[in-house]
């Protein structure tokens, strides 16, 4: 009587339980034409566990017609599952000032489990030389 | 007797759990993770994030900087809320004019707008009268037009609602009046419906 009820209900955690659970597969070009202005970065982890199920792969940069900064953060989500997340961009001047900016938003973003993907922001104004991001699980 | 006194502690509690519940008066950040999200209504991080979306393409795509007289003037025109709440535009607008003007690309002129209606009268009539004591014409025609739209699109399945808000710009060139940047961002919520209401 016992199993009749167990193997039922095991058969839905297991559906609800790989549901949840979907991985991206990716494809692109093998040659590449552009190539990315890589930097290095200098990271402060104190959410370990984000650390790991969103990972940031590299960090990469380049300049605007009009001379502003862009910079672009390649994440992985190294988990099976959705990660959800908010980011901030902050930008600093030349001497190391934070740049005050009107519309600068923590962005709520998530990741696809086994995804790679990109998140940009361009500099509020041309003084902008520096710049840091601030990542946070929802 | 007894029924007495636990009727008297019982109503001594009650406005302590009442008040207990309730939630403090507390500053947050302007559009942070505390910010309340309504599913369908534009919440202040929306506006945050369409604007910041709106100010980067513009800033990235260096269509400003093609101005024979840098910074570019930019005039606001009409932005149409198709939406089915009560918006005010400026708080979209305001928040690109601001960063626009920051990163020293652009500015707005207040003394031309929709109608010939002003958004400073007292500018324009100042500027009228220097005009007159200076005998010639010292307003600079804007560049540019800013004009765009936001759309609210619901969709909705057993307890589950969902909005997105389009929030659509353009930026016309007032001597081609071709649109020389057009940019739209789109921002989706979903949430349940509460089971009880109050």
């Amino acid at each position: 009587m016992k199993t009749r009820i167990f193997l039922p209900l095991a058969g839905v955690v297991l559906l609800a339980w790989c549901g949840c659970r979907t991985s991206m597969n990716t494809v692109e070009n093998a040659q590449k034409e552009g190539q990315r202005q890589m930097v290095s970065d200098q990271r402060v982890i104190t959410d370990t566990s984000l650390a790991k199920k969103v990972s940031i792969v590299g960090i990469n940069q380049a300049m605007t017609p009009g001379g502003v900064l862009k910079v672009q953060i390649e994440l992985l989500n190294t988990k099976r599952s959705l990660q959800r997340f908010s980011y901030r961009f902050e930008w600093f001047d030349a001497n190391g000032m934070q740049i005050n900016n009107v519309a600068s938003p923590t962005i709520p973003d998530q990741i696809e489990g086994g995804e790679s993907k990109f998140i940009s922001s361009v500099a509020p104004m041309p003084a902008c030389k520096d710049f840091r991001v601030k990542f946070i699980e929802d | 007797m007894k029924k007495t006194v636990l009727l008297s502690l019982l109503a001594a509690a009650l406005p302590l759990i009442v008040g207990g519940c309730a939630t403090k008066a507390h500053y947050i950040q302007t559009g942070g993770r505390e910010s309340l999200v309504n599913v369908n209504q534009i919440n202040i991080q929306d506006f945050i994030q369409a604007a910041n979306d709106a100010t980067s393409d513009l800033l990235k795509g260096g269509v400003l900087d093609r101005v024979a007289n840098p910074p570019a003037v930019i005039a606001i025109s009409r932005i149409v809320n198709n939406t089915g709440q009560q918006i005010d535009t400026d708080l979209l607008t305001k928040k690109i004019r601001v960063a626009l003007l920051n990163s020293g690309k652009a500015q707005t002129t207040t003394t031309m707008g929709l109608g010939g209606t002003a958004e400073d009268p007292m500018a324009k009539g100042l500027q009228q009268e220097s005009e007159f004591k200076a005998d010639q014409k010292v307003t600079r025609t804007p560049d540019f037009t800013l004009s765009g739209k936001i759309i609210q699109t619901l969709a909705r399945e057993g307890n589950t609602s969902q909005s997105t808000f389009s929030f659509q710009l353009s930026l016309t060139d007032t001597r081609t009046g071709l649109a020389v940047w057009e940019g739209e961002k789109e921002i989706t919520k979903q949430g349940g419906r509460p089971g009880v209401g109050f």
